[in-house]
């Protein structure tokens, strides 16, 4: 059973969106879902029997199954919200007495807070209520709660902690004096603190960000009463909010200084700072959450039975750490983007409505807390308007264009755009999404199977919005795009409206559009093969596919060919080479490429000789992965000679793999990497060819997989300074040990350092127009002045990306962040592991997922 | 704190066919043998089946290493041809990539097929080969339905229809 929401939507039940199984199937589900106590379980059905409906619900459901079930499901199904949250708080009530089903409950309450967050407010619902009927209902909720909330604090469980206060938040009107308020205002002196300490401090701004999405909710929940408390808050935030920190400078999606940009940088706390503000200007309307009737429970009870006042509690006791554990994940400032902000029609929330930072926050929270099940999130996502007041979406699946008749009495937002963008800003979030990317690719496919004629036209449109200012866009999110693109398309028989796009064909292969065009043919035919990827598009893309990638042979060996030099040197070595040689024979044949090369004047003969064994070895391992792996393996020794011998030969490697596989980049790319892996190469062999040797006037820029090649290798640098100071962070590591890893997290820091200044430098000598290649292409004319303009924007997108993953490893791996966290786990009281305790919070949502820019400590 | 059952199914928990070794199968019992848990906790690789005969180890290194670097790729071969048969194992540095392309990638499209991934507790020597009578895999002896990725007709029923087996 993987996900469980009652498919039957209350709202509308004329809406032609997605249902699914019915209930029967629901019914079967529950009784598969109980796991309370298995001795009171109804006897074990036969799997036969699963076809007889009329012997299933023969036993009544205990009490524990129905709390988990209707809790679960809350706001899911037929019924009213409130009414669910009533019953289920009368239904907890009643069987309050019994331990084991008060324990059992309140760990679903805290797991549904931390994995499904658009339910909060329900859950929440039933807490309130159920204080109606038994105020120790609440007593008890506060008690687990705020103690899970503390533990998330200690761990620096930033997301959790926010979930637990929000939670706490909603109980606003049941507390006593001040509430949450109190809370909020002790952490925004922190703060205070943290940022006076530090102006870089990004805790600080993590902290403002809880404090400002934890106010809707306390107001939401609890009527006029605390609009004071709230505003004072905001006057404090104010500053904070407002104030750019550099790294900011770096996270732009579109290119800061363009003119015509979708959407303008804007920081999420700046953001909700402002939208707050205008709502507290209009008295607080936080239309979108979802109300409930506070004398709900009372009413149905009926005024004679409850004549007590609702019991108030004193707001739980949270400590606020000092100092402060920032925490296992690097924090960054985030920006908030929108694919349907820019479209003539309101689809998604304005960037001036709460709305848009309500629904981004609960949704977003909700795809990355449900990373361990796609569909159930999907599904979630699918059915996203149950969770918000009634009437402020569209219909499921409404059309465009309908919308557009909709929306002239009244704006409504459209479910799918809203879902979508979510995602999207995950898939487009810098410096790094919170999971791999592949997981936000695979909700979208998902939810595509659920509800594909829902999401599709959401999709096309939100393409269109990206290919539109594709060239504007900062280069790593193309190419996050062009990886999402091309992997979505694989899912669905790669059909694409590729007629709409043909008008870019004619454009220079140096324009952005249409270097995205190829660079997706490419990476389509990497995950598929040449002809069917052909049989896809439409015929004048033809000629981009060319005929010779359908052939199952392996690309041409160059030394076949009798004009190229060395050619019988090359046909003797692979011959030598296949026979498996000694290493005696295969020698005498590269002395003979040597002496021929120093008759030909030829500086560096190893370059030459390295070409052609590289190139042998592309040759017999042209047949798969495998071959060429097991063939460097082979000749791993004599390349690793060459390597260590001559920096030119050792880039020889590189352009030789790149030469033989120049129709297949992305096998060129893998076979690097693997070299890579072997240290045949070293990170700056790559760096240097592909940005020295291969750079030309700087027209390579432009092609994807180069961009990939560079990435990846940097990646691999990035990825080993972080282990390198995940092992320093050890507990009780002994002094030499730490001298040991200091001393190579110096030097690789330091090496790092000198990649991102080559690349930097390289770089910079285009965009500025300063490198002598691209002067003397121009002035020549091989390189006309519309590519040349081309080649400098390049240049500046790439330019950008490499400083801000240097300056993301500077805050990661740097002396300063490195001295910080030190400092900080020597000053924790022995022996609170941090990496235990972490996980110990996890509580059953991973908190440890790896992803690349994840510090692991 | 042990953890929570989570409140929906997680999706990176081994396969029952994987737990099938030691079934003792329970409706009520979520996850599979603790022995099999014991095995698979820290496990790296995974087996991938009903890839098409035609898939390639480059397409396969396309899609998985979406989920991390792939330390080692073994194509499923047919016993006596040698040629691919179907089935694949991918094992990964981490076992977190291995849970996140459970998670993430099995159950998605691989050369239009949709592909099954299952945490696998590391492959041996032998194993890449197909273990049907015929050579390949066990599911394509017998397999009634024209499946032009995986040979056509059950190879068993092959002969019945008159189809090439080779």
């Amino acid at each position: 059973m993987d996900i469980r929401h009652d498919d039957n939507d209350r709202r509308r039940r004329n809406n032609n969106g997605y249902r699914g199984g019915g209930n029967r199937k629901r019914a079967r589900d529950d009784e598969d879902d109980y796991h309370y106590d298995p001795r009171r379980r109804p006897p074990q059905r036969q799997r036969g029997g699963d076809d007889q409906p009329a012997s299933r619900r023969r036993y009544e459901e205990v009490p524990f199954a129905k709390l988990r079930r209707m809790t679960l499901n809350i706001a899911g199904s037929a019924q009213l919200p409130q009414d669910e949250a009533i019953e289920l708080a009368k239904v907890f009530a009643e069987n309050y007495d019994d331990e084991r089903l008060r324990n059992d409950y309140f760990d679903i309450i805290i797991q549904l807070i931390l994995e499904q967050p658009v339910k909060i407010p329900f859950v929440a619902a039933v807490i309130f209520y159920g204080n109606d009927a038994k105020s120790e209902i609440m007593a008890d909720a506060l008690k687990r709660v705020s103690s899970r909330a503390q533990e998330a604090l200690n761990g620096g469980l930033w997301k959790e902690f926010k979930l637990m206060l929000r939670f706490l938040a909603c109980l606003q009107a049941r507390y006593d004096g001040d509430g949450v308020f109190t809370l909020l205002n002790q952490l925004f002196d922190t703060v205070v603190d943290l940022q006076s300490a530090n102006e870089n401090d990004v805790v600080g701004i993590e902290l403002v960000k809880i404090i400002l999405l934890t106010i809707p909710y306390a107001l939401a929940y609890s009527g006029s009463a605390f609009e004071s408390q709230a505003k004072d808050v905001l006057d404090n935030t104010g500053i904070v909010a407002s104030n750019m920190l550099p790294m900011e400078g770096l996270i732009h999606s579109y290119l800061p200084d363009s003119e015509e940009k979708p959407l303008a940088y804007h920081s999420v706390i700046g953001l909700l700072q402002q939208q707050l503000t205008t709502e507290a200007e209009t008295g607080w309307p936080l239309v979108v959450l979802p109300k409930f009737d506070r004398e709900g429970l009372r009413k149905q009870a009926g005024e004679d039975t409850m004549t007590d006042a609702p019991a108030s509690h004193p707001f739980p006791t949270i400590e606020i750490p000092s100092p402060m554990n920032p925490g296992s994940r690097p924090l960054f400032p985030e920006s908030y983007l929108s694919l349907y902000g820019n479209q003539d029609l309101v689809t998604v929330p304005d960037i001036t409505n709460i709305a848009s930072s309500l629904f981004r926050d609960a949704i977003v929270d909700t795809i990355d807390q449900l990373h361990f099940n796609r569909d159930a999130a999907a599904k979630l996502l699918i059915e996203i308007d149950n969770y918000w007041t009634v009437g402020v979406f569209a219909k499921r699946s409404t059309s465009f264009e309908l919308m557009r008749e909709i929306n002239e009495e009244k704006a409504h937002f459209k479910p799918e755009d809203v879902i979508m963008d979510a995602i999207f800003s995950q898939i487009f979030k810098l410096p790094a999404p919170e999971h791999k990317l592949v997981f936000y690719h695979s909700i979208i496919t998902s939810a595509c199977k659920i509800a594909p004629t829902a999401i599709a036209p959401s999709l096309g449109r939100a393409i269109r919005a990206v290919y539109k200012y594709i060239d504007i866009m900062d280069l790593e999110l193309v190419n996050r795009f062009l990886d999402w693109f091309t992997h979505h398309l694989s899912n669905f028989e790669f059909r694409w409206r590729w007629t709409e796009w043909l008008e870019d064909l004619p454009l220079s292969d140096l324009h952005p559009k249409k270097a995205y065009i190829l660079a997706a043919i490419d990476k389509e035919i990497r995950l598929s093969f040449a002809k069917r990827i052909r049989s896809t598009v439409p015929e004048q893309m033809h000629y981009l596919i060319p005929n010779r990638l359908d052939e199952d042979n392996s690309p041409d060996f160059k030394y076949d060919d009798p004009s190229t030099p060395y050619s019988q040197e090359g046909q003797a070595l692979i011959t030598q080479l296949r026979k498996k040689a000694s290493d005696e024979v295969i020698q005498e044949i590269i002395n003979k490429i040597h002496t021929l090369a120093v008759e030909q004047g030829i500086a560096d003969v190893l370059v030459p000789s390295t070409d052609a064994l590289v190139t042998s070895i592309c040759r017999m391992g042209a047949k798969s992965l495998s071959h060429v792996l097991s063939c460097i393996e082979r000749n791993k020794d004599r390349l690793l000679s060459v390597a260590n011998e001559s920096d030119a030969a050792r880039r020889q490697i590189v352009a030789s793999v790149v030469e033989y596989w120049k129709d297949q980049p992305g096998v060129a790319v893998r076979i690097i990497d693997i070299l890579l892996n072997y240290q045949i190469l070293a990170p700056i062999t790559v760096v240097q060819w592909a940005l020295g040797d291969f750079l030309g006037a700087g027209e390579v820029l432009a092609k994807s997989w180069v961009f990939e090649m560079v990435s990846n290798t940097m990646s691999k640098v990035a990825n080993r300074n972080r282990q390198i100071i995940v092992a320093r962070f050890q507990k009780g590591l002994p002094q030499e040990q730490i001298e040991m890893v200091e001393a190579t997290l110096t030097k690789d820091r330091e090496s790092a350092r000198e990649l991102f200044k080559y690349i930097d430098d390289q770089l910079s000598g285009v965009a500025t127009g300063a490198a002598d290649t691209l002067i003397e292409r121009e002035s020549s004319g091989e390189l006309s002045a519309e590519d040349g303009q081309y080649v400098r924007a390049w240049a500046v997108r790439w330019r950008t990306v490499f400083q801000r993953k240097a300056q993301v490893e500077e805050s990661v791996v740097g002396e300063q962040a490195v001295d910080a966290k030190i400092k900080y786990l020597a000053a924790q009281p022995e022996p609170v592991p941090i990496e235990e305790d972490a996980n110990a919070a996890g509580n059953g949502v991973d908190v440890k997922n790896s992803d690349e820019i994840e510090l692991d400590i | 704190m042990s953890p929570n059952r989570s409140t929906v199914q997680r999706l990176d928990q081994p396969s029952s066919y994987a737990s099938s070794k030691n079934r003792r199968r329970r409706r009520d019992e979520e996850e599979p043998e603790p022995d099999l848990m014991e095995k698979l906790k820290d496990a790296t690789t995974l087996y991938v089946g009903n890839l098409s005969f035609y898939t390639t180890e480059e397409q396969i290194h396309e899609l998985f290493s979406k989920c991390g670097e792939i330390k080692r790729l073994v194509m499923g071969l047919d016993r006596f041809q040698k040629t691919p048969c179907g089935f694949c194992f991918v094992e990964y540095y981490t076992h977190q990539d291995a849970l996140d392309c459970m998670k993430y990638i099995g159950g998605t499209k691989l050369d239009e097929r949709i592909i099954r991934t299952d945490l696998d507790e590391g492959f041996a020597e032998g194993r890449q080969y197909g273990r049907g009578k015929s050579g390949g895999q066990v599911r394509d002896e017998y397999r009634q339905e024209y499946d032009p990725g995986r040979g056509g007709y059950g190879r068993a029923l092959a002969d019945d229809y008159g189809e090439d087996v080779d």
